[in-house]
């Protein structure tokens, strides 16, 4: 099957960007490629591509969530609330985690059971929860976390390596596994490629997008939760946007949006294209927003260049033909 | 129960309980707020639904095809910023030729989305949320996050926002409003009256169907695009004359408010059905929303969870709920059919039992 | 019907209507037709003529021609071989719209309507004539004035989603009608109506031919098809078999037309013997889809079900499979009453369902053979960490691939490069490995060569004989008759009859499949 070869040149493409995009940035600094710098690379981006992992099943099963950033936010404020409120800070971090959860199965409900489009009831997820993490904290920042909350976002753990960057690498082992070696990862693909042929298999497709959904907002209320220990403190709007680089990485990393294929190998290519590809950017003093168009950019080219390539070999077929 | 079904169809139902639950709202806000049944708030929220309403009838008209822009709020932000940035240097620039010049703008950028959607085939969520970062990247990079002022402008467009085209009583009807309020006729004319409009409905319901009736769909899909921009460019001149200072921030987060109003106004977001009247009603619930809450001393932020409950019970009203009217309405039509000619001719109405 | 008969009856038919003051001119004419479709011969050498104002009905088995046919003359495809006529003049038809705008329009089983748009809107959507500027008040008037000429009450002004089939078929006639077609395809438009329904269509289509209109009818139930046709065309594997007037055509020769294909190939199944009983259905119901279904099953037993596509086998299957729980009778299962309400509690008792949609509802296309082959099963391959043990289940797909010889270079390649028949046999070796005590097979060999069509028809006998009770669905006749101990035949969604061994053959199944009790011999009505 053609998407199979595509796949694999597709992968071969991120890599040889990957490659220019790293020996730009060498030409640019000779430092570049120093752990340090590597260590700050993932550090700067840590909560969104730790989010991009889990988007990876939500998006191979055929569904998308755009709520992940506002559900970043709510569990940060849900938990700087419960802490202002004097909650001992474990407590409030269990609680941020729940308000993912519980946010990421409200999602799957109307997904799932009620049977509405995934992209309707996220994009609602994406202003109400958005909205909530605002009523809970209000206008001004909460910060005066307990030092050890700051440490985990910061502190180097084994060598210059931080506890975030730890837990990515733990999570991309696990996703990695559960896409690719568990009975999860399996139903993932085929509800995604098939449904019907899922349903008539009988297997719980609620289930499983249920299970996903959740598990969705679970990993995003982590991910919320560690920003606000980097940043030591928490806004109502933070991680406002972030959904456009966490699918943009997704997509970019050969993932359907119609969902259905893409692995997780792809996805760290594209992590790294990415990661790269901002830090070279910064190097060369291309602004914020630059940078942040460059990534809209490159959602677009991901779907837009298979495409292309495809109408451009079915023509080419149907003239030899 | 016979006429109501001749003549309220499922599909008006739908905004007649909008209707409903708008006069509701303005109920009990006015029995929470003191002063509420007062002009000033009439004027209030219709100054802050003009520039809403005016976008959500170009996101109407994509989202009747199955398709969503979500780059209005950076093309309002953009058309705004260069329409000011222009008029800021020249000062005597001709008022229509700046209208003009923000709808040419926004018509280019909603061309490139439509583009992309129609010819790239690429789904338009994924176009619009790319687009929706790029025209604010280059916004801001264009601009060198400078900010037009008010000074900065003509008198006629800093005054514009207080021009009263007439007043009933107390009851202002102002320029911008009542230029939303025309957009809304002119395109639900368009959109009922139109061969061109239908073909959009007929899209969005079955777009197999309309393949194999032969129905441009590419062109109209770029149509609705072009028309997206094109009315998000008049709101982002609406938006300059309403604040005067323009940042680079302007008409952030207004594509949400912009899918709320369409949603909650009843279009459907799968595509082929909803009116243009529909959405103006959803934004004005909005606008409602925005500015009661604000009366109440209610942080704003609980606009926004209450817009997202609010789109999710749209849409899900539209999957469950609507699914269960039409069938009713269906089983009524049936009784009708089934009953044999031979009874004479059927006749026109029966009157309710 | 030898050839210089038919070709008699038709200038027959020309002469009388050239009495009749009519033009003699056949309105559309198909010479030579052939179109394949990769292994299938679908249309071979078909010429078919219609003259302005007849009523010709198409009959035949599923899978005969009829719909290649039709989707030639409305453009969906492009013949191989042939010309059209229209008129006396060659035309190429290369989309639907184009055949619209030559006159000839085709309604379908499912209406192709605008579900949004009301009612006058999909009878117009097609006119570029009629401006830029929608008239309602003109349009609703002249959309009421055609449904009135029709002789149908329907309100314009309702949307298309609310009505039911019968009122959508008549928005499509309209439709037609409005457009000024010179010929209309009726393609098995009465399926879904009811009986005063039908007599009002029929009523339309004879006024229609009154006005010139030629109209290929096709229709599985008989008794309409004599009603109304002026001319009866059967086919048969994608061969025009014979073409008769009215006057000369009978259900019974035309029974025999369509079924009249030699056995040769097919070996009867040898008998098993019969084992305990396994599965007894009694009154077994869904609303709106099919009633009153009653029949035994016992181990190593082939129960066929004949009939033809619609009349609710499927929905049958999908009923004792859990997709579409049953919402009447009771299925006993090894003397336990079970209720089935989720293809999870199907599977748990022992019960598989093998799709006749291999490609939408059957296999995971992109994914692997071994990962097709276990995935209703794949909590068994799971080891501790609830990890996939692939070395296990490529022992499982290699197994299966020995056993039913299934031809592929390795069972990690993906399903899609597997030919029809070899996917087939991934679907068999994926709902084997449930163990099933119950396998019902949904059009088993549709879409596959003749090699992988018997290798299919030996594993059932060999499943049979291990003491499996199979349900055969299977819209080809010899097949169904060869392979089934005991034969249940459905009609539009009622047991016909269930037939022995002895008492099935090609005509007494057709016969009772299509509704005409008279030719019936000895079956047993159910």
């Amino acid at each position: 099957m053609s998407a199979l070869g595509r796949l694999k040149s597709w992968e071969g493409l991120l890599l040889a960007l990957l490659v220019i995009i790293v020996a730009v940035n060498i030409e640019h600094s000779p430092y570049y490629l120093g752990v340090g710098n590597i260590v700050n690379l993932f550090q700067l981006s840590i909560e969104k591509i730790i989010v991009a992992l889990i988007m990876t099943l939500v998006i191979i099963n055929g569904e998308i969530d755009l709520s992940v950033a506002s559900v970043m936010g709510l569990a940060a404020c849900v938990l700087a609330w419960l802490f202002e409120m004097g909650t001992p800070m474990p407590l409030a971090i269990v609680g941020g985690l729940l308000a993912g959860l519980a946010a990421g199965l409200f999602n799957g409900f109307w997904v799932a059971y009620v049977g509405l489009p995934s992209l309707a009831v996220t994009l609602a997820g994406l202003i109400g929860y958005r909205g909530i993490a605002r009523i809970l904290v209000e206008d001004h920042p909460i910060g005066n976390f307990p030092e050890w909350f700051n440490l985990v976002g910061q502190q180097p753990l084994i060598g210059p390596v931080t506890v975030s960057i730890v837990i990515f690498a733990l999570l991309f082992v696990i996703i990695a596994i559960t896409l690719h070696s568990s009975a999860l990862g399996r139903l993932v693909y085929v509800i995604g490629n098939n449904l019907q042929a899922a349903r008539y298999s009988g297997i719980r497709v609620r289930l499983v997008k249920m299970t996903l959904f959740g598990a969705s907002g679970t990993i995003a209320a982590l991910a919320g939760i560690l920003y606000a220990a980097r940043l030591g403190s928490v806004r109502g709007d933070m991680a406002a946007g972030f959904e456009l680089d966490i699918i943009t990485i997704v997509l970019l990393g050969g993932v359907s949006i119609f969902g259905g294929s893409g692995n997780l190998a792809g996805v760290g290519l594209s992590i790294l294209v990415i990661l790269n590809l901002r830090n070279g950017m910064g190097l060369a003093s291309i602004t914020g927003n630059t940078q942040t168009s460059v990534i809209g950019a490159l959602l677009i080219l991901s779907v837009l260049v298979p495409n292309m390539a495809q109408t451009i070999s079915n023509k080419w077929n149907g003239r030899e033909t | 129960m016979n006429w109501l079904q001749r003549y309220v169809r499922p599909e008006q139902v739908r905004e007649l309980s909008l209707l409903l639950l708008i006069i509701v709202a303005v109920i009990v806000f006015g029995s929470m707020i003191d002063n509420y049944y007062t002009s000033r708030t009439f004027n209030r929220i219709a100054s802050s639904v003009a520039i809403i309403t005016i976008v959500a009838v170009g996101q109407t008209l994509v989202v009747l095809t199955r398709n969503i822009d979500l780059s209005v709020g950076s093309i309002v932000g953009c058309t705004a910023y260069f329409t000011g940035t222009l008029l800021a240097q020249n000062n005597d620039l001709h008022p229509l030729l700046v209208v003009l010049a923000a709808v040419a703008l926004g018509s280019v950028l909603g061309a490139i989305n439509g583009v992309f959607v129609a010819w790239g085939r690429v789904p338009s969520i994924i176009v619009t949320l790319g687009t929706l970062a790029i025209y604010r990247g280059l916004l801001v990079d264009l601009s060198g996050a400078k900010t037009v002022t008010t000074d900065s402008l003509p008198s006629w467009l800093v005054d514009l926002p207080r021009v009263n085209l007439f007043a009933i009583g107390e009851f202002d009807f102002r320029a911008m409003f009542m230029l939303a309020l025309m957009i809304v006729i002119i395109f639900q004319v368009g959109t009922s009256f139109l061969a061109l409009g239908r073909r959009l409905y007929a899209i969005g319901s079955n777009p197999d169907a309309a393949k194999l009736i032969g129905l441009p769909i590419k062109r109209l899909v770029f149509l609705t695009f072009v028309l997206s921009g094109a009315l998000s460019g008049l709101a982002g001149f609406v938006t300059l004359a309403r604040f005067g200072n323009i940042t680079v921030e302007a008409g952030r987060g207004l594509e949400l408010e912009v899918v709320a109003a369409v949603v909650v106004g009843g279009v459907n977001i799968f595509g082929g059905s909803g009116t243009i009247m529909g959405a103006m009603l959803g934004a004005i619930m909005i606008g409602i929303l925005e500015q009661s809450l604000f009366r109440l001393q209610i942080s704003e932020f609980w606009r926004d969870a209450l817009l997202g409950l609010l789109i999710l019970l749209a849409v899900a009203s539209d999957a469950v709920i609507l699914q269960r009217l039409r069938s009713l309405w269906a089983r009524a039509d049936l009784k009708f059919i089934a009953k044999p000619p031979d009874d004479g001719p059927a006749p026109e109405r029966r009157a309710p039992p | 019907m030898t050839e210089s008969e038919t070709a008699h009856a038709a200038g027959a038919a020309s002469v009388r209507r050239a009495e009749d003051g009519r033009a003699s001119v056949p309105v559309l004419e198909m010479r030579n037709i052939a179109k394949r479709f990769d292994a299938t011969q679908a249309l071979e050498d078909v010429s078919l003529t219609l003259y302005p104002g007849e009523i010709h009905a198409l009959l035949g088995e599923n899978g005969a021609g009829k719909s290649t046919l039709i989707k030639i003359m409305t453009g969906v495809h492009q013949p191989d071989r042939g010309e059209i006529l229209l008129a006396g003049k060659p035309v190429t038809i290369r989309n639907a719209a184009e055949s619209q705008r030559l006159g000839i329009a085709a309604i379908y089983q499912e209406p192709l309507l605008f579900p949004d748009l009301n009612v006058a809107e999909n009878i117009f959507i097609s006119h570029q004539d009629r401006g830029q500027v929608v008239g309602w008040r003109e349009m609703f008037r002249d959309a009421e004035a055609i449904l009135a000429k029709l002789g149908v009450a329907l309100d314009v002004r309702s949307t298309a989603r609310g009505l039911t089939l019968a009122a959508q078929q008549s928005v499509e006639i309209a439709k037609a009608i409005s457009l000024n077609v010179k010929v209309l395809i009726m393609d098995e438009p009465t399926a879904s109506l009811s009986a005063h329904e039908v007599a009002q269509l029929f009523k339309l289509v004879r006024d229609l031919s009154d006005q010139g209109v030629a109209i290929l009818f096709v229709s599985h139930r008989m008794e309409e098809v004599f009603d109304i046709a002026d001319k009866v065309t059967v086919f048969r594997d994608g061969q025009l078999i014979s073409t008769r007037p009215r006057s000369e055509a009978t259900p019974q020769n035309s029974i025999t037309d369509m079924v009249g294909r030699e056995m040769g190939l097919l070996q009867p199944r040898p008998p098993t013997p019969q084992g305990d009983l396994l599965l007894s259905v009694r009154g077994l119901g869904k609303e709106g889809v099919f009633e009153d279904v009653s029949f035994d099953l016992h181990r190593g037993e082939v129960l066929g079900f004949g009939g033809l596509i619609g009349a609710g086998r499927t929905d049958i299957g999908l009923a004792l499979f859990g997709i579409e729980p049953a919402t009447a009778g009771t299925i006993v299962l090894n003397g336990t009453e079970v209720t089935i309400r989720s293809p999870g509690e199907s599977m748990g008792l022992g019960i598989a369902y093998v799709s006749e949609d291999r490609r939408q509802l059957g296999l995971s296309m992109p994914m692997s053979i071994s990962a097709n082959i276990t995935l209703p099963t794949l909590r068994r391959y799971l080891n501790r960490f609830g990890l996939i043990r692939t070395a296990m289940e490529r022992a499982t797909a290699e197994a299966f691939r020995e056993r039913l010889s299934i031809r592929t270079a390795s069972v990690d390649l993906p399903v899609a490069k597997l030919s029809g028949g070899n996917q087939q046999k991934v679907m068999l070796s994926k709902w084997l490995n449930t163990k099933p005590s119950v396998l019902i097979l949904d059009e088993p060999t549709r879409g596959i060569d003749v090699g992988a069509k018997a290798e299919v028809h030996t594993m059932i006998g060999e499943l049979a004989a291990e003491g499996i009770g199979i349900i055969l669905i299977s819209s080809d006749l010899p097949e169904v008759l060869t392979m089934s101990d005991r034969l249940l035949v459905m009609r539009e969604g009622r047991q016909m009859a269930i037939f022995d061994r002895e008492d099935a053959n090609q005509e007494s199944v057709m016969t009772a499949a299509m509704g005409q009790e008279a030719a019936s011999e000895g079956g047993v009505a159910a």
